[in-house]
């Protein structure tokens, strides 16, 4: 299941400084660069400003998009990083805010957006395979146990943790990783 | 322990395998296999990159629902970039607004932007000069090329003060392209500036119509600035 808005776009050189083009490409890409505005600024407030930002910086510089050099999504989220780290800095500055008993996001830029696209792309693998990596790995249960819990065989387990690892490398790429 | 035949049963043990979680015979066994598989060997570097990042996800948040933005950031980013563009637009109003002394002048401000937005002498053709001398009446015209057609910019000598002269390009078939008027009411040493939406390429000569008299300076095939004779029509 892997969302249409993840497929390349076949757009042209400055696609983004029409207001509609706008429109378009926030329909594709808000979700995910919000997503990952929360991960790492820990604000649901802060994180709408900054998609607002990146929006309003990406048609500024709109006639400056080429699609030749990588997909709108990777210049979005290469947009919005910037943001996040002018952001940082800004709260960085302003007095009192840390002190607000909040724990401050103090995850390096880089690891929060690690984080995000690895838990990204776990949402979107099937729930079987899911299912199988979050009780044998994250809580280090027993194949027979799980095998039991869920009525199938140990091996269909191990099978499935198999595909699953496979599943999320095809959603990591589409999301840019590489090796 | 199943008996393991095939490469495909062995490979659907990576996945564990990778997240260090086979042990005793199944693991020996699939390092023995592995050892003499190399496309089993190549499935396991695919995946050992992928079990690597799986510590930096929480799976408090992956299996809780994906945060979605609030259903009017949308429209509020749409105002935001509306608002700020109407400003820019008011901005350049003001700056060519400014010096603007009546209506030809403003007319003359966006013909100059439109100079701005559409030339920038991308074209790479270099600009024409014409000149030529007929009974006591000189024309000197330069042609520049432009994303709108050509721009001509001519002194006239020689007319009677107020004297309408109309200018027009003449294309491929000797179709006429206007490029509009002008008249000398005082001195005659003043450049004016025309366009016409003929592009230099295509033009052939340029037609200088002077009171009653007509002249055509025909555009030589190489750009140059020699002089090239006329031929003087009468109306």
């Amino acid at each position: 299941m892997i969302p249409s808005t993840l497929k390349r776009g076949s757009s042209t050189r400055g696609a983004l400084s029409r207001e509609r083009d706008v429109r378009e490409a926030y329909a594709a890409h808000s979700g995910e660069l919000y997503g990952f505005a929360v991960r790492s600024l820990g604000d649901a407030g802060l994180a709408e400003e900054a998609v607002q930002e990146t929006f309003v910086r990406a048609w500024r510089a709109g006639e400056r998009y080429d699609p030749k050099i990588g997909s709108l999504r990777t210049w979005l989220f290469a947009i919005l990083r910037n943001v996040v780290i002018d952001l940082g800095r800004a709260r960085a500055v302003r007095p009192g805010v840390a002190e607000g008993g909040i724990e401050q996001s103090v995850e390096p830029l880089e690891e929060a957006l690690l984080s995000w696209q690895v838990e990204e792309a776990m949402r979107r693998i099937g729930e079987d395979h899911r299912r199988v990596i979050v009780e044998t790995y994250y809580k280090g249960r027993p194949y027979a146990e799980v095998a039991e819990e869920l009525g199938v065989p140990e091996g269909t387990i191990k099978s499935r943790v198999y595909y699953g690892l496979r599943a999320l490398r095809v959603v990591l790429e589409e999301m840019g990783y590489e090796d | 322990m199943k008996t393991r035949n095939n490469c495909r049963d062995w490979r659907e043990l990576l996945g564990a395998y990778a997240l260090g979680q086979l042990e005793g015979d199944e693991r020996t066994g699939l390092e023995a296999h592995l050892d003499g598989c190399a496309q089993c060997r190549e499935e396991l570097a695919l995946l050992q990159p992928v079990a690597a990042m799986l510590p930096h996800a929480d799976p408090e948040r992956f299996e809780a629902a994906a945060p979605q933005p609030p259903p009017e950031l949308g429209a509020r980013i749409g105002a935001t970039i509306a608002a700020e563009r109407q400003q820019v637009e008011k901005r350049r109003r003001r700056v060519f607004g400014g010096f603007a002394l009546g209506g030809a002048t403003a007319a003359l401000a966006a013909a100059v932007l439109a100079i701005f937005v559409l030339g920038g002498g991308s074209s790479g053709e270099p600009e024409r000069h014409v000149a030529f001398a007929s009974r006591g009446v000189s024309i000197d015209a330069t042609l520049e090329p432009h994303a709108y057609g050509t721009e001509i910019r001519m002194y006239v000598h020689g007319v009677a003060s107020g004297t309408l002269c109309r200018v027009s390009l003449r294309g491929p078939g000797g179709t006429s392209y206007p490029a509009g008027t002008f008249r000398y009411r005082w001195g005659e040493d003043s450049e004016a500036v025309l366009s016409s939406a003929l592009d230099l390429s295509r033009t052939r000569a340029v037609v200088v119509h002077a009171g009653k008299r007509t002249f055509v300076a025909p555009l030589g095939s190489a750009p140059a600035t020699a002089h090239i004779p006329t031929q003087e029509e009468s109306t």
